[in-house]
């Protein structure tokens, strides 16, 4: 199959120390897909991430990206990194991580020169970045003084500025304000329609039906315990409180006391 | 007297952050580089170059005269480039004295610098005699202290970090040096930070730093903490960089334009410098 992006393939990954992140994960992700993977603390969505960007390496089992097999050795040549890291983008769950230049321009500059982008092209890419995440006012800025939210903006202002096909987003809403979630939304579904794959890890499962056509559950046991539809996943309660999604609210109110199911976040009655 | 205590901790305490807060702001702000002045728009490589000139100049003058003029020059710029003199001069002046006076001080005397005296006096027993040497060598080493400190102070204030580490790159200091810096300036501020954080983290939970044995216990854990933070983020970073396409030389923007401006004030600085220091030692 031509569309085929990344087939994972019984996926095992330990971190140094013996710390086990995944356990045999299978997944299959076509060129254009919304995908979501959905998990409470610790299971193994970060690291997931980090294995479909070439970062990592299963210790057992295989990924396949774009036809070839990810392997360590083959990233060592400088033309076959950058032909597959033009292609995937990664907005890390840490934006202080990502952010490593002196300036927020600079940071914006970092990808495309680095590919060999030309200066004149570089200079009209941040200007076109910026206009879209709305960062003008921060381009002269040192990113580790700005706020949260600013940090996130200009990570994906950061991975935005490479143009890649594929965008994999940790944790792209989490402790950002509604209208920065908002935002940062409209701009994954905007690239979605324009034709990208973006593959997301989130537990925040308001964005969900937005961002996703499928979904993935991580379990505890750091395998999938499930794979479907967006809708399929969302209606299965006793699924998403077996795992952490959801949780059981006992509260008062006018001194009588009630419990009901709800979503992390949702307004109460 | 257990009130007193209180105080004296509190005291202490907010002072300790204030003095913090200034040095913060002393040494990370960037505030005076991003206002619109003379210093501020010109290109940082002619501007550190033209101050190299001027700090040469200060360092070779041996008339305090002529070093005073440059001073001048140096505060007339301050006020082009809108910093406020007070803030400039606080800065300069305030550790001058801690420099200069163990130096100066012995030597304004005979055994340490003879020729004719000045002043006699007798206290305690000892004969003082302060000489005409003395005083002149003292007033030089004083001025041209304040001179270099000042200019130093004013590249710095009036250009971006980011734009004197690329200088450093452009003058051919090689590229670990120049990253090794920059981390370290990273890490002042995150330590800065830190520091005050640590300060109101404990304060919320215990109220007052308890006891002082406590509180070196918070911060001697902190700081190990902060050690192996550092090092795991250092690698992340490393994956953030190649994610983002680094392969071993990282290429940088040259955002730098030099225009007739910048030559002109350039060839400005050379005539003064070399104006004082062909006839600045007969002033
Ligand atoms: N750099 C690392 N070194 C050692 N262990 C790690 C490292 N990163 C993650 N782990 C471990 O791997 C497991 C999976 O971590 P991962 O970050 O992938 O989880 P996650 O699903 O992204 O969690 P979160 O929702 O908190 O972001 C955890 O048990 C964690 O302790
Ligand atoms: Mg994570």
């Amino acid at each position: 199959m031509s569309d085929l992006i990344y087939e994972v393939k019984d996926v095992h990954f330990s971190w140094p120390g013996k710390f086990p992140a995944l356990c045999g994960v299978d997944m299959t992700i076509r060129s254009g897909e919304k995908i979501a993977v959905i998990g409470a603390n610790g299971t193994g969505k970060s690291t997931l991430l980090h294995l479909l960007d070439g970062l990592i390496f299963p210790h057992h089992g295989h990924v396949t990206a774009f036809g070839e097999r990810l392997l360590e050795h083959s990233l060592f040549d400088e033309q076959a990194a950058h032909r597959f890291r033009r292609r995937v983008g990664l907005v890390f769950q840490n934006a202080d991580i990502q952010l490593f230049c002196p300036s927020v321009r600079e940071d914006i500059a970092f990808g495309p020169l680095q590919f060999g982008v030309t200066e004149e092209e570089v200079n009209r890419r941040i200007r076109e970045v910026a206009q879209v995440l709305d960062i003008h006012h921060l381009l002269d800025r040192v990113p580790h003084q700005l706020s949260i939210g600013e940090k996130k903006r200009v990570a994906i202002a950061s991975v935005l500025a490479i143009d890649p096909d594929v965008y994999l987003f940790d944790e792209p809403t989490a402790g950002l304000d509604p209208l920065t979630v908002r935002h940062i939304i409209d701009f994954m579904v905007n690239a979605n329609r324009q034709g990208k794959t973006i593959i997301t890890a989130t537990h925040d499962l308001h964005i969900i039906g937005e961002i996703a056509d499928t979904v993935y559950v991580f379990g505890r046991n750091k395998r999938i315990v499930r794979g479907g539809s967006a809708e399929s996943v969302l209606n299965d309660r006793a699924l998403l409180e077996s795992n952490n999604l959801i949780h059981i609210h006992r509260h008062h109110h006018d001194g009588k006391e009630h419990v009901h199911q709800h979503l992390p976040l949702e307004q109460h009655d | 007297m257990n009130k007193l205590l209180h105080k004296r901790r509190d005291f202490i305490e907010r002072s300790l952050l204030s003095a913090l807060a200034f040095l913060k702001d002393a040494t990370l702000s960037e505030e005076c580089a991003n206002r619109k002045g003379f210093l501020q728009s010109q290109d940082p490589r002619f501007k550190t170059i033209s101050f190299l000139a001027f700090l040469v100049t200060a360092v070779s003058l041996k008339s305090a005269v002529s070093i005073g003029t440059l001073y001048g020059l140096c505060l007339l710029l301050a006020v082009f480039s809108r910093i406020p003199l007070k803030h400039f001069l606080t800065r300069t002046l305030l550790f001058i004295p801690l420099f200069s006076l163990c130096i100066v001080l012995p030597a304004l005397f005979s055994i340490v610098t003879p020729g004719e005296p000045v002043w006699t006096f007798h206290v305690l027993g000892i004969n003082g005699i302060i000489t005409r040497p003395g005083v002149d060598g003292a007033i030089l080493f004083v001025v041209r202290i304040a001179t270099s400190v000042s200019l130093v102070v004013l590249l710095s204030l009036t250009t971006r970090h980011s734009e004197l580490l690329k200088v450093l790159r452009i003058f051919g200091v090689p590229q670990l040096f120049v990253l090794t810096l920059s981390m370290c300036y990273r890490y002042l501020y995150l330590f800065a930070t830190m520091v005050e954080n640590i300060f109101t983290a404990v304060k919320s939970r215990v109220g007052v730093v308890s006891h002082h044995r406590h509180g070196q216990k918070v911060v001697a854990w902190n700081i190990a903490n902060t050690w192996n933070r550092t090092t795991h983020i250092s690698e992340e970073v490393y994956l953030a960089m190649l994610s983002r396409g680094y392969t071993g030389e990282p290429r940088h923007l040259s955002a730098f334009h030099a225009t007739p401006k910048e030559w002109f004030w350039l060839l400005c600085a050379v005539i003064i410098c070399a104006g004082l220091l062909y006839k600045g030692d007969t002033l």
